[in-house]
């Protein structure tokens, strides 16, 4: 069976037809949860973020305009919806810019023995180190390679322009780098 | 100017332009600075690239669509808006332009010009009748069946 366009799901919705968006859902809702827990942090804080974006989107589905692809509109409603969820909660964040944060943040792998390490999923070590980074840097790393989205629709999602996306980018890339290497410490060489 | 890393990651993400694609290129095979930059980036890069999603639990779209079946179903902008009433208001208002300045015309005098004058009274007894009050009715329940089958299929929806 051939799979229907987002643009034609919307149009079944709009024409009345709710249960079209439960496909929609489907197809972005790992994306947005996985927005969501770069912000949260937690996996049930995410599902209600996640959760109140796409009820934020069938109210709104009225004024999408079709001008950009509809998982670029869906991902900025996630972006602003888990920053409101953010300063709401005022979770503390800190950058890896800052020495004194930087000296305080506790090696989560420090006291597991050599074994455990190597058996360790590579992906382990960088979800994590992706968990520690601010979650604007998370953010960019994860739309820019999971969101199937460029540079100047991320741009959009972010509200900046598309060159200091770019820079936003080259940052957070070198800051994740930099969080590898803390947390494998020589274990990064044999993992970059 | 570009740092090392600005020059390589812009290099693996394909953002410049062919000559320069082809500088970094060659810096890259002849300068082991550059070739050590480019092997951890792309290291990187790949392996950012085969990271999956999270996924939400199994009740997560049930969960949503719960809420949205308690939500008023969205409607296009173009439909809320009916392109005949805003016909119908223009016409309205295009008369009532039209008539004022005729009025204004016929009952001004000009020295060297002179407009046909129009007699406004008129006897409205003569068009009160049976059969004009039963058409009147006729088109107000008429109006009134549009208007509930209308309410009725929204509700519906």
């Amino acid at each position: 069976m051939q799979q229907q366009t987002d643009q034609a799901l919307i149009t079944a919705v709009l024409d009345g037809n709710s249960a079209a968006y439960a496909e929609l859902v489907n197809r972005h809702k790992r994306f947005v949860f996985t927005m969501a827990l770069k912000f949260s942090k937690n996996r049930e804080d995410a599902e209600e973020i996640a959760q109140d974006c796409f009820v934020k989107a069938y109210r709104s589905l009225g004024t999408f305009k079709n001008t950009s692809k509809f998982s670029t509109w869906l991902y900025t409603i996630t972006y602003t919806t888990a920053m409101s969820f953010l300063r709401k909660k005022r979770i503390a964040t800190y950058s890896i810019d800052d020495e004194e944060n930087h000296l305080q943040l506790e090696n989560p792998i420090s006291s597991y023995q050599a074994n455990d390490i190597e058996k360790k999923s590579k992906y382990v070590y960088l979800n994590l180190a992706i968990s520690q980074l601010l979650p604007d840097d998370a953010a960019i790393i994860t739309l820019f390679y999971q969101s199937e989205q460029s540079l100047d629709e991320i741009g959009q999602v972010l509200n900046m322009e598309s060159n200091t996306v770019k820079v936003k980018l080259h940052r957070a890339r070198l800051r994740l780098k930099e969080k590898l290497e803390y947390l494998l410490k020589d274990e990064v060489k044999e993992l970059l | 100017m570009k740092t090392i890393e600005e020059q390589i990651w812009e290099y693996i993400d394909g953002e410049l332009s062919g000559k320069e694609r082809e500088a970094v290129a060659k810096k890259i095979a002849d300068d082991n600075a550059y070739a050590a930059v480019y092997v951890e980036m792309l290291e990187l890069h790949q392996l950012m690239a085969t990271v999956e999603l999270d996924e939400p639990s199994m009740s997560f779209t049930r969960n949503i669509m719960d809420q949205v079946n308690l939500e008023m179903a969205p409607m296009a902008l173009k439909t809320k808006v009916d392109k005949r009433i805003i016909y119908s208001l223009t016409a309205i208002f295009l008369a009532a332009i039209v008539g004022v300045s005729w009025f204004t015309i016929a009952y001004t005098e000009f020295p060297s010009l002179s407009l046909p004058s129009f007699d406004f009274t008129m006897n409205v007894k003569q068009f009160v009748n049976p059969l004009t009050l039963q058409i009147f009715f006729f088109i107000d329940i008429l109006l009134a069946l549009l208007y509930l089958d209308r309410l009725y299929r929204s509700k519906k929806a």
